[in-house]
């Protein structure tokens, strides 16, 4: 008897095939037929009549490691469809780590993902060093497949000493040292290393990654090779010569040791029209040498989020508000409160009664949450006033508490971005999810890789799109047995309406430990969500109680 | 004063979702160069080059990006 | 194996490398302060983080100007 039978079925199975009809038989976690028409018996049927059932999807760069340890379904990532997440990006992951090291580690954690104490301190218990203790903590506990990279900033504490790793060059006896400790990692499942050029710590001190010389990420890259496993890097932003040099180093360890690579994120911008076109022309190059350096290019646009409280550079054209918004608190108050000054600002954003520069801003958070996801046009008019002054007076009645989101300010023009995501060259990844969780959401990039691109913009036919987050990543990644809808793989399936696919508009949520807040998005147009063989969410029942998550290399 | 000088300073979206300055400097061969400033590094720069805003920085030398951060 | 088109030329720095020893690495045969002068104006990205102006073992050096840009922009699909 078949655990599952999915019926009626539109099946895109991840290869990028042409879509088919029939349906999908489910036995012992795995797929055991696909295709046909299945008679059955079966413990549990799902009528897909009308929609598509597809691998589950692989998002391949998260920073879900804490939260994984208390919401085993990574919420809501895995109502989005996302059946693996890769873990342990941009050099930090919660293992290999001592002890010691730990409250280190967690400040790093907080200054550069924007985590909260809580969903540290006391929110699981923490009881693993090494990486082979770290997957075992996992195994059993997880409802949605983990593939960890080993991060390289805890690696260098690991056998430097947490000052040491912030201070300088690592000696040969400790290059040897981090290679037996990365083997080690590899061989209970990490899937690869991780490393930043960019991130800061609590200190805004450089974290330990960036003191590594070449000579050290090129000893690493060669354990990589022993077993053929990704190395990750987050390059600097907002710079195309310096991303070259990073793709061209990539490329050198690529070529040197047989490893796949990739860097995120790569992101267009108005600010810098040149420079995706810039960067794939070189990545193209390396590729037709036989180098894997794989750009990450998220799919959702990036906004800018501010309060009044600080003088976000978002006023920075408009130069009695970016004077006023420097003041010092006290004076800040007074100000945006006399009648005179407000109208001056009122003025100067609205020059000849134009109400456009702020009548898109949306009230992203408030003690009214009556105002929250709405605009200040809206606003505006049912107070009989302009946005500016709305911006003014909401921020005084809740002493400039107000969060305010600016959307689409970069990466934001479809006719770009959807041939972009289209380019064979690109991985779709970069999501961040689970991370900057108190500054913007992170789901639903899968979601809006459906609404935007394939139905909207028509950039990527549908199989392509789910090639794109399923078969395509996990080649790329070497995650076996997924990513594909093929009879005797892992059974990861969702199954979605493609019309109505999407994310659901953000908002706050207070669902961490300790009812701390995160911004979040629900998915749309998903109906069932099953990891290896096991019911994990459906749009009817939402999340069940299941755990058949697995370390997808161990 | 020779050498490098500001072209363009504009404000993009940043990684964290906050705003961030991105300063373009032209070099004398023609080339251009691009810096990525915070709001408090913003800040002292607009001051160093006794600026009000982001178009005042137009034609500033580059040695004004040196001293952003408090060394 | 394919040729790669030229791009902006770079270093990393070797362990203990301070800014004059790299200008004498990069630039060899320049008075010290010139070439460290030049160098600075070539990697304003190492002046705008922190700690400001110190290398880390990391760190893209480029060892000359920016180049000129030609070509225009021609879409970002494949």
């Amino acid at each position: 008897m078949l655990d599952i039978l999915i019926r009626n079925g539109r099946i895109v199975d991840g290869t990028g095939l042409p879509a088919f009809h029939g349906d999908i038989g489910i036995q012992g976690g795995r797929l055991a037929r696909v295709g046909g028409q299945l008679t059955g018996p079966a413990r549990h049927e799902i009528d897909a009549c009308g929609q598509v059932v597809a691998p589950g999807f692989i998002d391949p760069h998260t920073h879900f490691d804490a939260q994984l340890m208390w919401d085993a379904q990574a919420r809501p990532a895995l109502e989005h469809g996302v059946t693996t997440v890769v873990n342990g990006n941009c050099s930090l992951s919660l293992a290999p780590l001592r002890a010691e090291h730990r409250p280190k580690l967690v400040s790093m954690f907080q200054q550069i993902e924007e985590m909260p104490d809580a969903a540290f301190d006391g929110a699981f218990a923490w009881e693993w060093e090494s990486f082979a203790d770290y997957v075992a903590a996992l195994r059993g506990r997880v409802a949605l497949n983990v593939a960890p990279l080993a991060g390289h900033s805890p690696l260098r504490m690991w056998v430097m000493g947490g000052a040491e790793a912030q201070k300088r060059a690592a000696t040969p006896d400790e290059i040897r040292a981090m290679q037996d400790l990365l083997r080690d990692c590899l061989e209970a499942g990490a899937v690869g290393l991780s490393t930043s050029y960019v991130d800061m710590d609590e200190n805004l001190f450089p974290v330990p990654s960036r003191f590594a010389h070449f000579e050290e990420i090129d000893a690493l890259a060669a354990v990589l090779g022993e077993y053929g496993r990704m190395l990750q890097v987050v390059p600097e932003f907002y710079n195309t010569d310096i991303t070259l040099a990073r793709v061209d180093q990539l490329a050198e360890l690529s070529l040197r040791h047989g490893i796949p690579t990739t860097f995120s994120p790569l992101f267009d911008s108005a600010v810098m029209p040149e420079n995706v076109s810039r960067v794939l022309d070189r990545v193209g190059e390396q590729f037709q040498r036989g180098a894997r350096v794989w750009p990450q290019v998220q799919t959702r646009p990036i906004d800018i989020s501010f309060n009044l409280e600080v003088a976000s550079l978002f006023f920075i054209a408009l130069p009695a508000w970016y004077l006023t918004l420097r003041m010092p608190r006290d004076r800040k108050l007074a100000a945006l409160g006399d009648p005179g000054t407000r109208q001056g600002l009122i003025d100067a954003a609205e020059p000849g009664g134009d109400t456009q520069r702020f009548a898109h801003l949306r009230v992203r958070d408030s003690r009214d949450a009556s105002l929250i996801g709405r605009n200040l046009g809206e606003i505006a008019k049912e107070r009989s006033t302009t946005p500016a002054a709305a911006l003014i007076d909401l921020s005084l009645d809740e002493d400039l508490g107000v969060h305010f989101l600016s959307a689409n300010m970069g990466h934001e023009d479809p006719s770009r971005i959807g041939p972009l995501i289209a380019n064979d060259l690109v991985h779709v990844g970069a999501s961040d999810a689970g991370a900057h969780i108190q500054s913007f959401a992170t789901y639903g990039d899968t979601g809006y890789l459906f609404s935007e691109f394939v139905r909207k913009g028509h950039h990527l036919s549908l199989e392509h799109a789910v090639r794109k987050i399923t078969g395509e990543t996990a080649q790329i990644w070497g995650i076996p047995d997924r990513g594909l809808l093929r009879s005797g793989m892992a059974a990861d399936v969702v199954v979605f309406d493609p019309e109505t696919i999407a994310r659901g508009d953000e908002r706050p949520a207070h669902d961490m430990p300790e009812n701390g807040m995160r911004y979040v998005r629900e998915a749309r147009g998903v109906d069932t969500v099953i990891v290896n063989g096991e019911l994990t969410w459906s749009a009817k029942g939402g999340y069940t109680d299941a755990r058949p998550g697995v370390v997808a290399n161990a | 004063m020779p050498g490098p000088v500001i072209d363009d300073a504009r404000v993009a979206p940043g990684h964290d979702g906050e705003a961030v300055l991105v300063v373009q400097v032209r070099h004398e061969n023609g080339g251009v160069d691009s810096v990525t400033l915070d709001a408090d590094c913003a800040r002292r720069l607009l001051e160093n080059c006794d600026a009000q805003v982001a178009s005042d920085l137009r034609g500033k030398p580059w040695q004004h990006l040196l001293d952003v951060l408090p060394r | 194996m394919s040729e790669l088109t030229e791009q902006r030329r770079f270093v990393t720095p070797e362990p203990d490398e301070d800014w004059p020893a790299l200008a004498e690495r990069a630039l060899p045969g320049e008075p010290s302060a010139e070439a460290i002068e030049k160098l600075r104006g070539w990697n304003l990205h190492l002046f705008v983080r922190n700690p400001p102006g110190v290398l880390l073992g990391s760190d893209v050096i480029f060892v000359e100007a920016p180049r000129v840009v030609t070509g225009r922009y021609e879409g970002l699909g494949s």
